[in-house]
């Protein structure tokens, strides 16, 4: 299903997105007529007999046909006197013609646009199609708003993604109610002008005034008038003088009434059909006429937005088919020994594709390459790959959402297949659909050549340790050469560094950087560097190396600098040459969201527990802290004098309110307080405390340091029967570790 | 919008099938509509008899039944007249234009008090059931009358 109202949503958008534009426009234009009349109505005069408005209509205006109230509240007279029709705007407590009555003050043109395309009656199918386009368009767009955000609960929260994108997804979250209302009112008055409904019930009854030389009654003098008040006319229809058996007729929301012309008797009623009670609420809804002109000024608006959807719909859809994967070299399936199936989600994956695939066609093979939801054997198939991404909790990558079961419903043949899964660790459901797709082919029957893999965070090391067991296990050599598929890169200056001793032999710097400043077509097309938030990653791509590394963000866009934390690592090639950098140095980089580690918008405490250069995000956490949220930070080191990093900033933010504590342990000195699990459990009951209280927990540092953090927390939340996993699974508590 | 199109809407009505068609005559009913600038214009032409019942309907101009009660008189009055749609209706006239009607009457009807009646409604502009009401005599053949609200004149020629 994944794929399928993806799918809708995108083809319905971009077929009738055009038409749904001229809708969305002069929808938004019509929406001036409810509001304009809603200013000409004049004030409360709602609960007045309708005999009373018309003993005054009367009296100002000679030949009236007929008396109206709008939904608005305006009241328009029809007359017909010496030849001449007119049609006023009346005041109904005292008769005085408030002005000429117009129905509406745009060009006709608008409105027949809106609702038949100026082509008559197949404009009206065309009309009603589009509607029908919109009413699916919203559906489709709600389920992919759903999963976007993950669900109802975070449905509010900040959106994530390119420019285009957040218009999309941002815009849709605040008019896609009102979207989902007017196209369904739409479709079903739509319905009753092409005759698929009928709001007749029943035909009008035979009624005629008894003539018995009687002269006629005045409107003020009828009972029924007396009772029936302002604000439930409709219409009054006056009999006409020069038909003796002419009648009154009333029509109000509950249904039409025939009056006698001479004795003011009631001749007939017929209630409303529900039909037409039906449509007299679509009406309302969808034209917004009515006491409610702040409606029409929201239906309006929605009307606007719909160019808003269509552009930014169109280059999200555009963007993705620039950045679908091609393939080089790529042989037809029925004439390839060696078969490569992808499941990719953002698209990295297929960089590990090209590696293998040029690999094998290096060593003499004729290899084709596809998309896993393509998976098929050809008559030459001697080898099958298949190398998948997860997505979300455990779920196919959306456009392999149904390879699984096409998998299953092939017979197995004696052709090993082997399964490469990629993911990330932190997430509980790391690998999980390689896993599926990998025992699934086990169970099924399908040999293998080498068992399950996974590979963490696109590892170009793991990767490459893979080829090595394939190469032997095939008996050939073969070399995998990564060239992963990066983002486009930004030139970042360095403008400060703030050195450190660290570690023995293991100097460490705070580096920070500015960034060129986007043109607004960039940040249309996603270009140039994205926003981030602190706890973001940067990654790095350092001179010699195709694969990026990536570090924790300590600032947010909205800092203005990306700063990060960089210790030395012997031999490592990216931490020696940043290290190295002087101010005015320029390095290449892009960001990669880390969306499971930024801290949700709520007034929840927070603890930040972190070791070493691991305070990075934390720190870049506090120092967006305006709204003073209660932060905790449990800051884990070696000497204060050597690794303490951010030391003076902490201190200032905690003067300013910005980090509520700050308990800190240093592992080398003596009394130092030893590691950052002995501060947590010397302060086991207020974080306990905290924890009841419902705080977010977020941890940062290596895995040894994380793996420890996590143990000491179980055996402080034992006593609130509350585990590190059960927070995990609720959301509240996430790790970033290196 | 209308009005670059065809001139005038041309419609034949053979409707009055009445016991003494013997003696028949062919009318043709001429309807030029002003330019009251609205919509094209729901027009029901029809026929009643010296009592002011309903009699027979010659043509009807416009094709959504949603709107035929716009067409107060003549819907009240053809209620009971299950073929008043059978074979006379068109699509609605465009300000500006003219509808012409033709019909082959009994010749008893001329003179004998039947009227030749017009409802005309307009969307978003005020109904005018009996709009026209044109006496049907030999005399007044030829004869322009107007309307109330939206017919310039209303002619019919007998041959």
């Amino acid at each position: 299903m994944n794929m399928g109202w993806k799918a809708i949503h995108r083809w319905l958008g971009l077929t009738l997105g055009a038409l749904a534009l001229v809708l969305g426009l002069t929808g938004a234009l019509l929406a001036v007529d409810p509001v304009q009349q809603a200013w000409q109505a004049p004030g409360a005069a709602d609960d007045l007999p309708v005999a009373t408005v018309v003993q005054q209509a009367e009296r100002s205006i000679a030949g009236i046909e007929e008396l109206r109230r709008l939904p608005s509240g305006v009241v328009a007279v029809h007359a017909f006197d010496g030849g001449q029709a007119r049609a006023v705007r009346i005041d109904p407590t005292d008769g005085a013609i408030l002005g000429p009555y117009q129905p509406s003050a745009l060009p006709r043109w608008v409105k027949n646009l809106h609702r038949q395309l100026l082509l008559g009656d197949a404009g009206r199918w065309g009309a009603a199609a589009t509607a029908l386009a919109m009413l699916v368009l919203s559906l489709s767009g709600l389920v992919l708003l759903l999963r976007r955000m993950g669900g109802w609960r975070h449905v509010a929260g900040r959106v994530r993604g390119t420019l285009a994108q957040r218009v999309h997804v941002v815009s849709g979250r605040i008019v896609l109610a009102v979207l989902l209302l007017s196209s369904a009112t739409a479709l079903y008055m739509s319905a009753t002008t092409l005759g698929l409904v009928e709001l007749d019930a029943e035909p009008e009854p035979e009624v005629a005034s008894v003539v018995n030389g009687q002269p006629d009654i005045a409107g003020a003098r009828i009972a029924l008038l007396q009772q029936v008040r302002l604000k439930d006319l409709r219409a009054l229809n006056f009999p006409d003088a020069a038909d003796p058996e002419d009648t009154w007729k009333l029509t109000t929301r509950q249904g039409e009434t025939w009056l006698d012309r001479y004795s003011g008797e009631v001749l007939a009623t017929q209630p409303a059909s529900t039909a037409q009670r039906l449509y007299d609420w679509a009406l309302l809804l969808h034209a917004g006429e009515g006491a409610w002109w702040s409606w029409a000024v929201l239906l309006g608006l929605t009307g606007a937005s719909i160019p808003l959807f269509w552009v930014s719909g169109l280059l999200i859809w555009w963007r993705t088919r620039q950045e679908r994967p091609r393939i080089a070299g790529n042989s037809p399936l029925a004439q390839a020994d060696m078969l490569i199936f992808v499941a990719s989600e953002s698209g990295s994956t297929w960089g590990f594709a090209q590696a293998l695939h040029s690999a094998l066609v290096r060593a003499g093979h004729r290899v084709h390459s596809a998309p896993l939801e393509r998976f098929g054997l050809g008559p030459a198939a001697r080898q099958v790959f298949v190398l998948a991404a997860t997505y979300g909790e455990g779920e196919a990558p959306a456009h392999a959402s149904g390879a699984l079961a096409r998998i299953t419903a092939l017979p197995a043949r004696d052709i090993p297949v082997t399964v490469l899964g990629f993911g990330d660790r932190q997430f509980p459901a790391y690998c999980a659909y390689a896993e599926q797709v990998d025992s699934m082919l086990r169970e099924r029957g399908w040999p293998v050549l080498l068992p399950l893999e996974r590979i963490h965070q696109q590892s170009a090391q793991q990767f490459a340790l893979w080829g090595e067991v394939l190469a032997a296990a095939l008996g050939e050599p073969l070399t995998l050469d990564l060239r992963p598929r990066l983002p486009a890169t930004t030139a970042l200056r360095l403008v400060s560094r703030q050195d450190y001793a660290g570690r023995e032999g293991q100097p460490a710097a705070i580096l920070r950087f500015t960034w060129p400043a986007r043109s607004a077509r960039e940040r249309l097309h996603g270009r140039g560097l994205a926003r981030f938030d602190a706890g973001d990653l940067i990654a790095i791509v350092p001179p010699g190396s195709p694969v990026p590394r990536y570090y924790s963000l300590a600032s947010g866009s909205a800092d203005g600098f990306v700063e990060i934390c960089v210790r030395y690592l012997p031999g490592g090639l990216c931490s020696t040459w940043l290290l190295g950098l002087q101010p005015g140095d320029h390095v290449p980089a892009f960001i990669r969201e880390n969306p499971g580690f930024a801290l949700p918008a709520s007034r929840r405490p927070v603890l930040l527990i972190g070791a070493g250069t691991g305070v990075a995000p934390l720190a870049g956490f506090i120092r967006r802290n305006e709204r003073r949220v209660p932060m905790h930070l449990w800051f884990g080191a070696r000497d204060p004098a050597r690794d303490y990093y951010f030391r003076p900033e902490i201190e200032r933010w905690q003067e300013e309110g910005r980090v509520a504590s700050v308990q800190t342990a240093f592992s080398r000195v003596p009394d130092g307080g030893g590691y950052v699990q002995d501060a947590l459990r010397r302060d086991a009951e207020r974080v306990r405390q905290l924890v009841s209280q419902g705080a977010l927990v977020r941890v940062c540092g290596s895995r040894p340091m994380a793996h420890g953090v996590a143990e000491t927390l179980d055996q402080i939340l034992a006593a609130l029967r509350l585990s590190v996993a059960q927070l995990k699974a609720r959301g509240r508590y996430a790790e970033d570790v290196f | 919008m209308n009005k670059k199109h065809a001139l005038s809407a041309l419609a034949a009505a053979c409707v009055l099938a009445l016991p003494a068609l013997a003696q028949s005559r062919t009318v043709t009913l001429t309807t030029q509509l002003k330019n009251y600038g609205g919509d094209g214009a729901y027009l029901a032409v029809y026929l009643t008899d010296a009592k002011g019942a309903y009699a027979g309907t010659l043509w009807v101009a416009g094709g959504k039944a949603k709107y035929y009660k716009h067409l107060a008189d003549w819907n009240r009055l053809s209620a009971g007249d299950a073929k008043r749609l059978a074979g006379v209706t068109g699509a609605s006239v465009g300000a500006g234009r003219k509808l012409t009607v033709t019909a082959d009457l009994a010749d008893a009807l001329l003179d004998a008090g039947y009227e030749i009646r017009v409802d005309a409604a307009v969307e978003d502009m005020r109904d005018s059931p009996s709009e026209i009401r044109v006496p049907l005599t030999n005399a007044g053949a030829g004869k322009p009358q107007a309307g109330k609200q939206y017919i310039q004149t209303l002619t019919y020629q007998l041959q």
